[in-house]
């Protein structure tokens, strides 16, 4: 029973087909665009969306061996995200099941994110703890069913990905930052600079980066422009082993809480390898299993969205037709 | 043949259907306190529609008002209308906003020469001068209200004064009397988007594929215009 998936809540265009918790295909469209604005700009972004929609569709279905006849549902990305981007797919995905009036299932993108833990293969059962960090989200969820979860902590500033992004720019690199910053730091030495290691007296769950950056804004001045390049495979290092270690310490801290049978990672930090790395030695340490979701169903894929709505409630058509987009609002899902 | 036609472009949603050309539904959702409200409208009121026409399985064509108009709105109705496409295999044609406007302009004034406005906001207009069946006789353009007025004598002396209607006729009514070009006062329905026109230009329009429904934006996001200014990024 092949379900329909459409995500476009940020920059990346993506579709998949899947039958239950299997992937038939996923298509993902970066738009490469925008690393000549540094950033992902809204407008532009919605452009390249209402471009690429109907032509990743149409690709998804074909590597999944289908067309619409075969569809029994359309599920989308509800929000949150970049709302002139939300409403491309989401127009799309309702215009898709109204002629052939089939169900329409909204999704919520952060649970999607957490969602693609439970894909095939070796489909992980919550209850588990999953780490979310992305460019626009850092939280840590107590997944304690396949309907939702519940946030422990989360970043009261910038989000991990963001505070990356704006690190590799600082540093000369091109956007998105989070591959060049890691591969730049791999010939660097994490301990040759200094970096705050924030919120670690705070006894909560909860995360924050903007000081790190205040303090990659600071070195790199002292530094001046030819010092920063000369030094920047240093400060690449650096910066990414104060990310990786606040995001460990505060899974490490939510461990201590309460004990967890399994650990996930989703987002696209999360296909950061020292990241990646550093879970498992702590899941390790306490003989935890860690699921490692494939690199390509951490970062936003449309998958994951087929993967949630498996698990949402679908408005039956006509009900759907009024439904509408939203930027920010609720999350986790109950 | 059984038409179904909309558009988004304007604040209004805006959905028609007819049949041998024949009217047999219309439909308009204005904004909410000035919020369009197209999103949650649009498919609905298409729901509609098709529903008037028999069901989706009985609407020949699908036409969308492409533009030019707000961008996000453009959007919603360019994305629905290719997503009823595909999925359905209903032909899809994409039509001027303006040209539709132009159409209405025209069938409800009797003038062969017509200026259809949209509010482009920041100021500015989108336009085109066209003649009283909805065919353009010149470029579309964005521009404000100096050199719209500068426009509008340029084709007075190319003809007899157009006609000149629509949201942005509403917006810069007042620079436009002081110019000597008269427009009806705000309430007036010359100056809204009829869903029938849209159904009108896209029964006779070519036949075209899903390649060429574009989107008419007129405008370059604004990151796009700093960055060739600045030569570099914001
Ligand atoms: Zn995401």
């Amino acid at each position: 029973m092949p379900l329909l998936a459409i995500e476009t809540s940020c920059d990346d265009t993506c579709a998949a087909v899947l039958d239950g918790p299997t992937v038939l295909s996923n298509v993902i469209s970066s738009q490469a665009d925008h690393e000549r604005y540094g950033g992902v700009v809204p407008e532009v972004a919605s452009r390249h969306h209402l471009e690429l929609a109907i032509p990743v569709v149409e690709a998804a279905l074909s590597d999944a061996g289908a067309g619409f006849d075969d569809l029994e549902a359309v599920a989308v990305t509800a929000g949150p995200g970049l709302i002139g981007a939300l409403l491309v797919g989401l127009s799309t995905a309702k215009a898709i099941a109204a002629p052939r009036r089939l169900p329409l299932i909204p999704v919520d993108h952060l649970r999607g994110h957490v969602a693609a833990n439970f894909l095939e293969p070796e489909p992980l059962e919550p209850p588990f703890l999953c780490l979310v960090a992305s460019g626009g989200h850092t939280f840590l969820a107590a997944v304690r069913d396949h309907g939702g979860f519940e946030v422990l902590g989360e970043t009261l500033d910038d989000a991990a990905g963001e505070a990356i992004d704006k690190a590799a720019r600082m540093l000369g690199l091109g956007f998105p930052g989070g591959p060049e910053l890691e591969r730049l730091a791999a010939d660097g030495d994490p301990d040759a600079f200094t970096f705050p290691v924030a919120m670690s007296r705070d006894p909560g769950l909860d995360f924050s980066f903007s000081g790190l950056k205040t303090a990659l804004v600071y070195i790199c001045r002292d530094l001046g422009e030819a010092g920063t390049a000369e030094r920047a495979a240093d400060l690449a290092a650096g910066f990414q082993a104060a990310v990786v270690g606040q995001l460990t310490t505060k899974l490490r801290r939510a461990l201590d809480q309460e004990p967890w049978p399994a650990v996930a990672l989703g987002g696209g930090v999360a296909a950061n390898g020292p990241l990646r790395r550093a879970v498992a030695q702590l899941c390790a340490e306490r003989s935890l299993p860690f699921k490692e979701v494939s690199r390509e169903l951490c970062t936003d894929n449309a998958a994951m969205i087929g993967s949630a709505a498996r698990f949402t409630e679908p408005i039956a058509y006509p009900d759907y037709l009024r439904f509408d987009a939203f930027a920010t609002g609720p999350r986790g899902g109950g | 043949m059984k038409v179904l036609g909309f558009d988004t472009a304007t604040d209004d949603t805006v959905v028609a259907a007819s049949d041998g050309g024949r009217p047999v539904f219309e439909g308009t959702v204005p904004p909410n306190e000035g919020r369009p409200l197209h999103s949650q409208a649009l498919l609905a009121m298409a729901g509609e529609a098709a529903d008037a026409l028999g069901g989706w399985e009985e609407v020949g064509r699908i036409v969308v008002g492409a533009g030019p108009g707000t961008f996000t709105g453009i959007r919603i109705g360019v994305a629905t209308a290719a997503g009823l496409a595909a999925s359905s295999g209903i032909t899809v044609v994409g039509v001027s906003t303006l040209s539709a406007l132009a159409l209405g302009i025209g069938e409800l004034t009797g003038a062969d020469r017509v200026m259809p406005l949209v509010d482009a906001r920041r100021g500015e207009v989108f336009g085109c001068l066209h003649d009283g069946e909805g065919r353009p006789i010149g470029e579309s353009f964005v521009c404000g209200p100096e050199e719209l007025v500068e426009r509008l004598s340029d084709a007075d002396r190319a003809g007899p004064v157009p006609v000149v209607a629509g949201s942005g006729a509403v917006r810069f009514r007042d620079e436009l009397l002081r110019a000597g070009l008269e427009t009806e006062p705000a309430g007036s329905s010359v100056h809204r988007l009829a869903g029938r026109s849209i159904c009108e230009l896209g029964a006779t329009a070519e036949r075209t594929g899903t390649e060429t429904l574009k989107p008419l934006y007129l405008r370059v996001p604004d990151a796009q215009l700093w960055l060739e200014r600045d030569g570099k990024t914001n």
